[in-house]
């Protein structure tokens, strides 16, 4: 879930390292030639692999409208995402906004340990076992419950954890000397953090939710161990059924990949954006 | 820095490829098997939590138990055999059948390994339910109703899920059942509804219960963690009975007897005895 910060904006606002032209020609020859490498490997190139690949395709995702199931599980994967982040957004704001105010001066122990006790776990133990534990344990007996529901609690729960160091991340990342202004015009802790720190604390951290977002997005591909048919197990689902191995899973690893790519070019656009003051 | 990240690309290429070749060279040139008694010092593969998995752990042994590797799909272990990762597949004959018939250069060795019988799994002690699905299950017996649901079920795949009467609606409640839908002919997930042995078995024994039958798909190692956890009634999922099992669950009467446990080959690794 961590990924490297972006509160460190070279000098225009657009991150560095792999955007770098020299590497981004490197990199992508390095894959173009390696994809052709795997391909000719595998026959690609042969005269009867594409009349069986077509045969192949039609069979997994054209016969009896395959496909559907595809996006059934799609449908799955993104409403797990979009509630689960939700959750994670709420449940991380209060808790970033605990931990702050305790570090402030307030007198909230009890509530900080308790924020402090829920990022300790959620963070320190693997999603997937969380998952498994929320169904199988906390809801065992709750048979009424739809599974849909008790994984995108589970999501939310966790991703809320990461959220909340985001913007506690964020909110720090906000020079001090703000509140210290704030402060000496009058204003009251609770006026300064609303109106003066927030704000720039949130313009730190929307691009670091996105990317929390697109994290979440592809580790719902483990909601499968507790029987929900998302993307990932759509297509396993597929592989049972025309017991054909590769194809399938290509098919899913293309549609994470383009709502990835999407979301990216969302994120960076909107980085941009949040950043157009900034003189340069 | 543009010069020396080209440079660095195609050495990556080729040190990749390199690799790839060697690595398919190397699985080449062993000799043929010809029996079972092979597979003892052989890399093997199975479904995990499947009586293949045990009966695979049986035949390394505890000194090479290191050469098993567990699968949660059979589609993933069936590839593994075909791209050299093991030299054997061990599992229920029904599916590994349907495998032979759908995937190229597949060969059944000739020996099985045992012979299993399938039943419905309860949670320990959920004798009230146990009973009435062993009611249920015996009058299905004794009118023909499922041996007809089996003989359906022989090598033809074309039933459609919503000709399956899960009973909805009924009065009775709801019959939770787990199941892993990739074990044709037993369960199958076709578009957004299941077909199989099992599915219509199950469909059978609600309507008996006049309950309604909901069916949850889900991985094969996690039906025995459902079914004690009160998640699901009953598992039916092709389960054989064994002593370990019975231990931490409650089994029906047998529902199908004589299931043989098959390991499945390559083709052209494999020299069938004469005369087989």
């Amino acid at each position: 879930m961590t990924s490297p910060s972006p509160l460190d904006f070279g000098d225009r606002g657009v991150s560095r390292g792999w955007s770098r032209p020299g590497r981004g020609d490197a990199s992508l020859l390095v894959c173009g030639v390696l994809l052709v490498a795997i391909l000719i490997h595998s026959g690609f190139f042969s005269p009867g692999a594409w009349r069986d690949f077509g045969e192949k395709f039609h069979q997994n995702f054209i016969l009896d409208g395959r496909y559907r199931m595809l996006l059934d599980g799609l449908k799955a994967t993104l409403s797990m995402t979009l509630f689960a982040t939700l959750i994670g957004l709420v449940l991380g704001l209060v808790i970033s906004v605990i931990r702050v105010a305790y570090r402030g001066g307030a007198r909230i122990g009890l509530l900080n340990a308790l924020a402090n006790l829920y990022i300790t776990v959620l963070r320190g133990t693997p999603v997937m076992v969380q998952l498994l534990i929320w169904n199988f344990s906390i809801f065992a007996t709750a048979r009424d419950v739809n599974t849909l529901h008790i994984a995108i609690l589970a999501f939310g729960l966790n991703s809320g954890a990461y959220v909340a160091e985001i913007f506690r991340g964020g909110i720090e990342a906000v020079d001090p000397g703000q509140m210290e202004a704030g402060r000496s015009l009058g204003l009251s802790y609770r006026v300064t953090m609303l109106r003066i720190v927030l704000p720039q604390a949130f313009r730190n951290v929307v691009p670091m939710l996105f990317n929390e977002f697109i994290t979440l997005l592809k580790e719902t591909s483990v909601a499968g161990y507790i029987g929900i048919d998302d993307l990932t197990r759509a297509g396993q689902n597929i592989q049972a059924l025309t017991l054909e191995h590769s194809q399938p899973l290509v098919m899913v690893a293309l549609i994470y990949l383009a709502m990835v790519l999407v979301l990216t070019e969302l994120v960076r656009r909107l980085e941009k954006w949040l950043h157009r003051s900034r003189r340069s | 820095m543009r010069k020396s990240g080209r440079a660095f690309g195609g050495f990556a290429v080729f040190t990749l490829w390199a690799v790839l070749v060697l690595l398919a060279g190397a699985s080449q040139g062993a000799e043929k098997l010809t029996g079972i008694d092979q597979l003892k010092d052989q890399k093997l593969a199975a479904q995990r939590g499947t009586i293949g998995h045990f009966l695979a752990e049986d035949l390394l042994g505890e000194d090479s138990k290191a050469l098993l590797t567990t699968y949660e799909k059979y589609v993933d272990a069936i590839a593994a055999l075909r791209q050299g990762k093991v030299r054997a597949v061990i599992m229920d004959e029904a599916p590994a059948q349907r495998f032979l018939r759908s995937v190229e250069n597949l060969a059944l060795m000739h020996e099985s390994l045992s012979e299993e019988s399938y039943a419905i799994g309860f949670r320990k002690g959920n004798t009230e339910l146990r009973e009435r699905v062993d009611e249920a299950l015996a009058a299905m017996k004794a009118d023909g109703t499922l041996a007809a649901i089996i003989d359906k079920y022989n090598g033809d795949f074309s039933v459609k899920p919503e000709d399956i009467d899960l009973n909805k609606g009924a009065r009775g409640g709801k019959l939770i059942m787990g199941t892993e839908a990739g074990f044709a002919p037993y369960e199958l997930k076709v578009g957004s509804g299941y077909i199989g042995i099992d599915i219509e078995m199950a469909a059978g024994i609600a309507k008996r219960l006049d309950k309604e039958l909901v069916i949850e798909n889900m991985n094969f190692d996690a039906l025995p963690m459902a079914v004690s956890s009160g998640k699901v009634d009953m598992i039916c999922a092709g389960i054989t009975v064994t002593e370990d099992r019975k231990k931490n669950m409650d089994f029906s009467a047998n529902y199908v007897e004589g299931a043989r446990q098959v390991a499945v080959v390559r083709a052209d690794d494999y020299e069938a005895p004469a005369g087989k």
